[in-house]
C-alpha cells in the first residue's frame, strides 16, 4: 500500500482532542417526574439495557475515532501495490478535420460529441492509466502528453477546436503507436472520429469511437479566379459545386467581391451531381477578395463558403537609365502596369536603385559597378557586369529555357541579332544563383542572377541591333523581366488548401491577429490571409476543397457506444482505495447519526 | 397549600349537586351504624321493613304483637322490623408530592382530581345521611376533617378539602393505613384516593384495611404524563417526592419499556383489587370531572 498524500496522517494528532471532547460531561436536560419508580425499574431490571448503556458510550467513541481514521486514510490517497505494476497507457486521437464540424440532428457538432466521449475516457486517467491526447487533421499534434491526472487532459480537450482542413488519421495512429512503444503495460489507441478510416493495423490495440450520422451535403469544391490571357485586365472565375447526397438539390450561390454582392447564380444538382461554371470576366479592382456562398442550410457549413483572390496587379516602378532608347521608352510607356522615370547615365547613383522595383541600365553600366554594394534589382542591356571580351557576330538562338519566368509565353522564333557582346556566367558565382535562359550555343544572350532578395537580368545584346523590339515577344519579354525583377510573379499563388504548408519567402510574413508568422505558414482555417513583404502585400485564399471532407455519407448508420476494453473495465470497476475509505466513513457517519438520534449512542 | 387557581375546580354548582343527590354510595358490607340512617343493619329496629317474629315476652310493646297470628295460632308473637343506620364513610386522600406534580403549570394535578372526587363522594354520602370523615396522608396520616353528617356539614368538608395541610415525605401507604385503622373508631367504607406510587407497595396497606373490617374502595388517580411521558433525549430526572435523581437517555425503546412498566403496574393494581374484592376505579386527570363521577364511578360500582 502506497500513500500518495502521507501528510494527511499529520491530522492524527487531533484524535486525542476528539476523545477529550467526547468525555466532556454532557449537559443533560433537567426534568421532574412524579416518581422515578418506573424509570428505575426499567433501567435496573433490564440487564441487557444496563449492559448496553455501559457499552454505548464506548461504542460511540469508537465509532467517532473509526470515522476519523477512515477520513484520514481517504485523505492520504492510498494506492494498492497490487495494481501498481499493471498500469496501462492510452492514446486518445481526436479527429479535428473539417468534416467533424458537421452538425447533427440534436444541434451539436460531431466534434463536440467526440470531445465529450473523449472526456469520458479522460476521466479514467489515474496512476495505473496514463492517457495522452493527439489531435489529427492535416497534421498530427500532441495536445496533451501522457498524464495520470485528468485535469490537464480535460484542459487540453477544452483547447481543441476543429480545423477546416482535410487529412487522414493514418499519421496520427502511427504517431500514437510510436508514443506507446516505450510505455509499459497494456497499450491502447482510441480514435474519436465520425467514420472508421482505412488505416494500417497498429501494433497497439485500437478502438474507434464513432460519432455522427450520415448526412447529405452540398459543397463548393473548386473556386478560383485567374486573369484572362487575352485580357490581363479582367479575370474569370471558376466555380464547382457538388451534391454529396442521394436527393436532388436546388439553391443559389452568391458571389461577393470585396464584400459587395456581385452575382447570384441559381443551381439545380442531381443526386451526387456536379456543376462547373466559369463566370464572365470581372473587373480587376479593389482588394480582389472574391467569396462564394451557398445559400443553403446543410450539415456542414464550412464547405458552403469559398474564398478566392483575383490577382490585382500593382504598378512596377522602373528607373530607366539611358542616353535614349526609343523602343524601351515606348514599351514602358505603353504598359499601364509600369511607372518609369527616365534618367541620364551621368546622373545615376546606385543608391537610387533602392527606391525602384527595377532599374534598367541601357548601355549605361557605371564604371566599377559592384552589384553586391548596390541595393536593388537591375536589368542591364548591352553593357552588363558579366560581359567578357569579344563580340558575337550574328548569334543564333540555340537554347531557350521556356520554364524561365522571363521567357513565359515568349516566342523568339525568327528573331535575329546583328551582334551581341560576349558574356559569361562567372566561374565563382559566390552567393549568386545564375542561369542563362537564352543562349547562343555556349554563349549566354540573357543571364539571370539571384541572391537573397536581389535579382539581376543581363541582356548582352543591344536592342537596336536586333529585330526583337519589332516582335510581339519584346513587350512580353520586357514585361516578364520587369515582373520577375520586381518579384511580383511569386505572389501569383493566390490560393491553397487549409492545412497545407507553404514556405514564405525571405522577408515575407503573415499576420494573424497579434502573431506574425515567418518562414513557413500553415493555415487551418478558411479565409483570406495577407502575405506581406516590406514593399508589397498580397492576398492568399485558403479553402477546404476536399471531397472526403464534404462527403458526409460515409459516417456510420448510427452512433454506438464504444466497447470498453478490458483494461478500462478493470479501471472502472476498481473503485479507488481512497474512495472506498471515504464511502465507509460516510456510511459509518450515517450509522452514527442514526444511532444517535435513535438514542443508541451518546 | 393548593394553588388558588385549582380551588376553582372545587366549586360545585347546584345542578351538579342535584345530580349527586340521586346517587348512592355502595358498600359490600353491612356496617353497624351509630345513628339512625338509611342503610340496612344487622340490628332490628323501627323501620317499615319486616325482619322476623319472636315470642312475646312480658314488657314488649303490645303494639308490636301480630294479632292475626294470635287469632290463628292462639299464641302471642311480636313482629320485628329492620333497623336502618348510617354508614361511616372515610376518605384517605394522598397528599404526597407525586400527587401534586403536573406536567404543565396550568394542568390539573392528581391531587386536585382526588380532592374533587372525594368532595363529590362525600356529598353523596352526606345526602344519604352517612357519616363522613376525611384524612390526608403522605409519609404518615395527616389531619382529619372530623365526622360530619348531613348535607349541612358539606361546607365544613369543602373547607377541609380546599385548604389541605402541606405534608412532607414520600408516600407510605402502609404506615398511613395502620394509623388510620387505629384512629377510626367505627368500621365503614374507606375510599383510598392515591396514585399508589409507593415503592414499598400498596398490597400490605390494603390488606391491613380489610383485616380491620373496612370496606376499601380504591380510586387510582393518574395523570397522562405518568402513563406516557413526553420527555426525550439526555435527561436528568428528579423524583418529585425525594431528592434522588436519575440520568438517562430517553429513546423510543426506553419509553416503550416505561409505558409497559406503568401499564403493568396499573393492571396489577386492578387485578389485585378484583381478586381481593376491593372496589377499583381509575380516575385519570384527563377525564372530565362530571363524566368521572356520573359515569366512571358508577361503572366501577362505587356509586349507584
Amino acid at each position: 500500500m502506497t500513500f500518495l498524500h502521507a501528510w494527511a496522517f499529520g491530522f492524527a494528532g487531533l484524535a486525542p482532542v476528539i476523545a477529550l471532547l467526547y468525555f466532556m460531561k454532557v449537559r443533560r436536560r433537567r426534568a421532574t417526574v412524579s416518581t422515578l419508580m418506573f424509570w428505575q425499574r426499567v433501567l435496573v431490571e433490564n440487564p441487557r439495557r444496563t449492559a448496553f448503556r455501559r457499552l454505548r458510550q464506548l461504542l460511540s467513541l469508537l465509532l467517532h475515532l473509526l470515522i476519523f481514521a477512515l477520513i484520514l486514510l481517504a485523505l492520504s490517497r492510498p494506492e494498492s501495490a497490487r495494481f501498481a505494476g499493471q498500469g496501462n497507457s492510452t492514446v486518445l486521437i481526436l479527429d479535428l478535420r473539417a468534416r467533424m464540424q458537421a452538425i447533427e440532428s440534436d444541434g451539436t457538432s460531431r466534434f463536440e460529441k467526440a470531445r465529450l466521449a473523449a472526456g469520458d475516457y479522460a476521466r479514467q486517467a489515474g496512476p495505473q492509466n496514463a492517457i495522452a491526447i493527439l489531435s489529427a487533421a492535416a497534421t498530427t499534434e500532441v495536445a496533451a502528453p501522457f498524464s495520470d491526472d485528468e485535469k490537464p487532459l480535460h484542459d487540453a480537450l477544452a483547447q481543441l477546436i476543429p480545423t477546416d482542413s482535410g487529412g487522414d488519421l493514418d499519421a496520427a495512429v502511427k504517431l500514437a503507436d510510436e508514443l506507446l512503444v516505450s510505455r509499459p503495460g497494456e497499450k491502447r489507441i482510441v480514435v474519436f472520429t465520425d467514420a472508421e478510416p482505412k488505416i494500417q493495423s497498429p501494433k497497439s490495440e485500437i478502438e474507434f469511437v464513432a460519432v455522427g450520422e450520415p448526412h447529405d451535403n452540398l459543397a463548393i469544391t473548386r473556386f478560383s479566379a485567374r486573369p484572362l490571357l487575352n485580357s490581363p485586365q479582367t479575370s474569370e472565375v471558376l466555380l464547382e459545386l457538388r451534391n454529396f447526397g442521394d436527393k436532388p438539390a436546388r439553391g443559389s450561390v452568391e458571389l461577393y467581391l470585396d464584400d459587395a454582392l456581385l452575382d447570384v447564380k441559381p443551381f439545380d444538382l442531381k443526386p451526387d451531381g456536379r456543376l462547373v461554371t466559369a463566370s464572365p470576366a470581372l473587373p480587376r479592382a479593389g482588394h480582389g477578395q472574391l467569396r462564394a456562398r451557398l445559400d443553403v442550410k446543410d450539415a456542414l457549413a464550412v464547405d458552403n463558403e469559398a474564398f478566392a483572390t483575383i490577382p490585382v496587379p500593382r504598378k512596377t516602378h522602373v528607373l530607366l537609365v539611358t542616353r535614349g532608347n526609343w523602343f524601351l521608352e515606348k514599351m514602358l510607356g505603353a504598359d499601364e502596369l509600369v511607372a518609369f522615370e527616365l534618367l541620364g547615365p551621368e546622373s545615376f547613383k546606385k543608391e537610387m536603385a533602392a527606391s525602384f522595383d527595377a532599374v534598367v541600365l541601357d548601355d549605361a553600366l557605371p564604371p566599377n559597378f559592384d552589384l553586391t554594394s548596390a541595393p536593388g534589382n537591375f536589368l542591364f542591356v548591352k553593357q552588363t557586369p558579366y560581359n567578357v571580351d569579344g563580340i558575337l557576330d550574328q548569334p543564333l538562338v540555340s537554347d531557350v529555357d521556356t520554364q524561365s519566368p522571363l521567357l513565359r509565353l515568349v516566342t523568339l522564333q525568327n528573331v535575329t541579332f546583328l551582334r551581341s557582346n560576349r558574356a559569361a556566367i562567372p566561374a565563382l558565382p559566390g552567393e549568386w544563383k545564375f542561369s542563362a535562359p537564352l543562349r547562343s550555343f555556349e554563349n549566354p544572350l540573357i543571364i539571370t542572377a539571384e541572391r537573397g532578395g536581389q535579382r539581376v537580368a543581363a541582356f548582352s545584346f543591344d536592342l537596336a541591333e536586333t529585330d526583337l523590339p519589332l516582335r510581339v515577344a519584346f513587350p512580353l519579354l520586357m514585361s516578364n523581366t520587369l515582373q520577375w525583377l520586381a518579384g511580383h510573379q511569386e505572389s501569383a499563388r493566390a490560393s491553397m488548401h487549409a492545412g497545407e504548408s507553404i514556405a514564405l519567402a525571405p522577408g515575407q510574413t503573415v499576420r494573424i491577429k497579434d502573431a506574425t508568422i515567418a518562414g513557413a505558414f500553415r493555415p487551418v482555417k478558411n479565409g483570406w490571409y495577407s502575405l506581406d513583404t516590406q514593399n508589397s502585400s498580397s492576398s492568399l485564399a485558403v479553402n477546404t476543397f476536399d471531397q472526403r471532407e464534404s462527403d458526409l455519407r460515409s459516417a456510420p448508420m448510427s452512433s454506438h457506444r464504444p466497447s470498453v476494453p478490458a483494461a478500462a473495465v478493470r479501471q472502472l470497476t476498481r473503485i479507488p482505495v481512497w474512495m472506498g475509505f471515504a464511502v465507509a466513513a460516510f456510511v459509518l457517519f450515517t450509522l452514527e447519526w442514526w444511532l444517535f438520534h435513535r438514542r443508541r449512542t451518546e | 397549600m393548593v394553588p388558588a387557581a385549582h380551588d376553582d375546580s372545587l366549586i360545585f354548582d347546584s345542578r351538579f349537586l342535584a345530580k349527586l343527590e340521586r346517587l348512592y354510595l355502595l358498600s359490600r358490607k353491612i356496617f353497624r351504624g351509630h345513628q339512625h340512617g338509611e342503610r340496612k343493619s344487622r340490628q332490628t329496629g323501627s323501620s317499615l321493613e319486616f325482619a322476623d317474629y319472636r315470642n312475646y315476652t312480658p314488657g314488649d310493646d303490645l303494639r308490636m304483637i301480630d294479632w292475626n297470628i294470635y287469632g290463628r295460632l292462639d299464641r302471642l308473637f311480636v313482629k320485628l322490623f329492620e333497623q336502618e343506620q348510617d354508614l361511616p364513610v372515610y376518605f384517605l386522600i394522598d397528599a404526597s408530592a407525586s400527587m401534586r406534580w403536573s406536567p404543565g403549570p396550568e394542568a390539573l394535578t392528581k391531587f386536585d382530581q382526588a380532592r374533587r372526587v372525594a368532595a363529590s363522594l362525600a356529598y353523596i354520602a352526606l345526602a344519604n345521611l352517612d357519616r363522613v370523615n376525611m384524612f390526608y396522608f403522605s409519609g404518615e396520616l395527616g389531619a382529619a376533617s372530623g365526622m360530619c353528617r348531613g348535607k349541612g356539614q358539606f361546607h365544613t368538608l369543602l373547607q377541609f378539602v380546599k385548604y389541605p395541610p402541606v405534608l412532607s415525605g414520600a408516600t407510605r401507604l402502609l404506615q398511613s393505613a395502620r394509623k388510620f385503622s387505629q384512629e377510626a373508631k367505627r368500621r365503614g367504607v374507606v375510599f383510598v384516593l392515591s396514585d399508589f406510587f409507593d415503592p414499598a407497595g400498596y398490597e400490605e396497606a390494603l390488606r391491613l384495611l380489610r383485616f380491620h373490617q373496612f370496606d376499601a374502595q380504591v380510586v387510582h388517580v393518574l395523570d397522562p404524563g405518568d402513563l406516557d411521558p413526553s420527555v426525550r433525549g439526555d435527561l436528568q430526572l428528579f423524583d418529585a417526592e425525594s431528592d434522588s435523581f436519575l440520568e438517562l437517555t430517553a429513546d423510543d425503546s426506553l419509553l416503550h419499556e416505561y409505558r409497559s412498566a406503568v401499564e403493568t403496574f396499573t393492571s396489577d393494581l386492578r387485578n389485585f383489587c378484583v381478586t381481593q374484592r376491593f372496589g377499583h376505579v381509575t380516575a385519570s386527570t384527563e377525564i372530565g370531572f362530571e363524566d368521572l363521577v356520573l359515569r366512571v364511578l358508577r361503572r366501577g360500582a362505587i356509586v349507584r
